[in-house]
């Protein structure tokens, strides 16, 4: 396998929200069918149908089992279909399972891939989704016991990287910002509509200190697919393809207490030389980069992985996000959808969105939020307690 | 930065809400961290020590993270800390914690080179700073169940 063997020629989306009535079930098969059509293939041609696992699963509405018995397949009537797999790991789950399509691609048994993400939050109550969350991020027998939450997992972070990496507050605020400015041009995304500034976000209503509201994710129902092939099969179908040119992993730990980087104010350090390696691999760099899409799903991550992009300034993550650098119109775009603060969390999705995204700006299908011009991009995705880091870099022409 | 008190028959009536939905959850043991917990309730902290290669698994697991040897012993902890960062939960929390706010979670570095998530207890929440010096107390929570938790070696650190 090299730079360039395998391209993306088609992206699907709902819009993501609080949407109680429409079922998973309804989102995936939607969701094909745009990617499908969006490739401008026939459905017969996907061998492989591959779907993201959910997390919080409805055991009454059992949607994972219904995967991975194959419903998917048969309900959007592709007839060609040999392989169907699930893949989950968290907040990691659109790296691997985009490894697993490649693997399938490079195995020669089909040509076309089809990969699905949907979820619905909405079916479980306020306090299911607490629960939830408080054991997602956390270690049930050594952190829940405590009250320690998502939030407050995320808190002692920032609080960490503000202490270590002497980041201010309004630096921290003015993520949300940048991504509140992008999903104001999304119209998929769940806050579109209304603005906000670093002084709303920093005065909102105190959660886990030093986070407020404005800077926690607010979870939504959501979804999205796209259809992978090989370059070759790409070239031949589709006028605008969007190639993988290279990516690095690295994993570091189920709790926080076991990461691998001590310091808070260093983990950026630590993230980057999988950033390098990546980068590596495509044969470009970040001076190369026309967008940065980040999934951080807390403002504070999303300033730890700048730290890791290389980004060719003398200023701090921080300082560039408070300077509007990467906002709409600004010198290094960074999470163009908005992501998990303004596009919406949709718990395993997140990372499918920012791909999404990233090939919707590489094909040129961004709409208003469209980057002019973009060739090539970095994304990252990670899940668990920021467990660990993907980076891959992409591009609307081999490098 | 400290919020009000909440009642918690008031929390129980605003939200209709049983005893049941109150109920804190507790570490349930495994079969190699049973130990620890023993040695909790007797208000002592003990790390799972290897007997090969002498390194100290916190979380415990099965067998050594560093050597995978099983031969292991529980030595005592010095019960000495520093606050690496912290968070303080003020709101949104699981509804059994909402009598505690607001509540310190912190990331504690142990003398010992472990790390441990836990409350910081017994402190002036506006006075807490990173690297501050802790040390351990015993919050017997149930009959059967003791949270080893923090606070600050300073006294004037205290609230």
């Amino acid at each position: 396998m090299g730079a360039g063997d395998f391209a993306v020629i088609g992206t699907g989306e709902v819009p993501t929200g609080n949407f109680p009535e429409r079922s998973e079930f309804e989102i995936a098969y939607e969701v094909s069918r745009m990617a499908i059509q969006d490739a401008g293939i026939d459905k017969n041609e996907i061998g492989a149908v591959l779907t993201a696992g959910h997390i919080m699963n409805n055991p009454d509405n059992d949607y994972n089992t219904e995967m991975f018995f194959g419903r998917l397949p048969e309900a959007i009537g592709a007839h060609g279909t040999k392989v169907v797999a699930t893949t989950i790991s968290g907040g990691a789950s659109s790296f691997s399972i985009r490894k697993t399509a490649e693997g399938i691609l490079e195995s020669g048994e089909t040509d076309t891939v089809l990969v699905v993400h949907a979820q619905r939050f909405s079916q479980f109550t306020a306090n299911e989704q607490a629960k939830y969350f408080s054991v997602a991020g956390s270690d049930v027998e050594w952190e829940v016991p405590y009250g320690m939450t998502y939030n407050s997992l995320a808190a002692i972070v920032t609080q960490g990287y503000m202490a270590y990496k002497g980041a201010t507050i309004e630096q921290i605020a003015a993520v949300c910002v940048a991504c509140r400015e992008w999903a104001c041009l999304q119209p998929n995304a769940m806050f579109n509509n209304k603005h906000i500034t670093v002084d709303k976000v920093v005065n909102a209503r105190m959660v886990s200190y030093p986070l407020t509201t404005l800077m926690c994710n607010v979870l939504g129902d959501g979804g999205s697919a796209y259809v992978m092939t090989t370059a070759e099969k790409a070239k031949k179908v589709c006028a605008n393809p969007v190639y993988v040119l290279g990516d690095a992993s690295q994993y570091s730990h189920r709790t926080i207490t076991r990461a691998r980087e001590k310091d808070p104010g260093k983990m950026g350090d630590e993230l980057g030389v999988t950033a390098k390696l990546a980068y590596e691999r495509a044969g470009l760099g970040p001076e190369d980069m026309d967008i940065f899409e980040i999934y951080g799903s807390y403002p504070v991550i999303s300033l730890i992985v700048m730290d890791a992009l290389g980004i060719h300034d003398p200023r701090t993550s921080g300082e560039l996000v408070l300077a509007g650098e990467t906002s709409p119109g600004g010198k290094f775009p960074v999470s163009t959808n908005g992501e998990a603060m303004s596009f919406g969390h949709t718990g395993t999705g997140v990372g499918f969105s920012t791909f999404v995204e990233g090939v919707r700006q590489l094909q040129g299908k961004a709409g208003e939020a469209q980057v002019p011009g973009a060739k090539f991009l970095i994304e990252n995705c990670g899940g668990g307690a920021f467990m660990d880091c993907h980076f891959t870099v992409m591009g609307n022409e081999v490098a | 930065m400290a919020g009000e008190k909440i009642d918690i028959e008031t929390i129980k009536a605003m939200l209709n809400l049983t005893d049941e939905d109150l109920v804190k959850p507790l570490p349930i043991p495994t079969k190699w961290s049973q130990p620890f917990w023993d040695a909790a309730r007797e208000h002592k902290l003990v790390l799972k020590k290897c007997s090969k290669c002498g390194f100290i698994d916190h979380p415990p697991y099965l067998y050594c993270t560093n050597c995978t040897a099983d031969e292991h012993e529980w030595v005592e902890a010095s019960g000495k800390g520093t606050l690496a960062a912290y968070a303080i939960n003020q709101f949104g929390v699981p509804f059994p914690f909402w009598v505690d706010l607001p509540y310190v979670v912190g990331l504690i570095d142990l003398e010992e080179r472990i790390r441990m998530i836990s409350n910081i207890v017994e402190c002036d929440q506006e006075k807490l700073s990173n690297g501050m010096d802790l040390e351990v107390v015993f919050d017997d929570v149930t009959d059967e169940v003791t949270l080893p938790k923090w606070r600050p070696v300073d006294e004037s650190m205290r609230g």
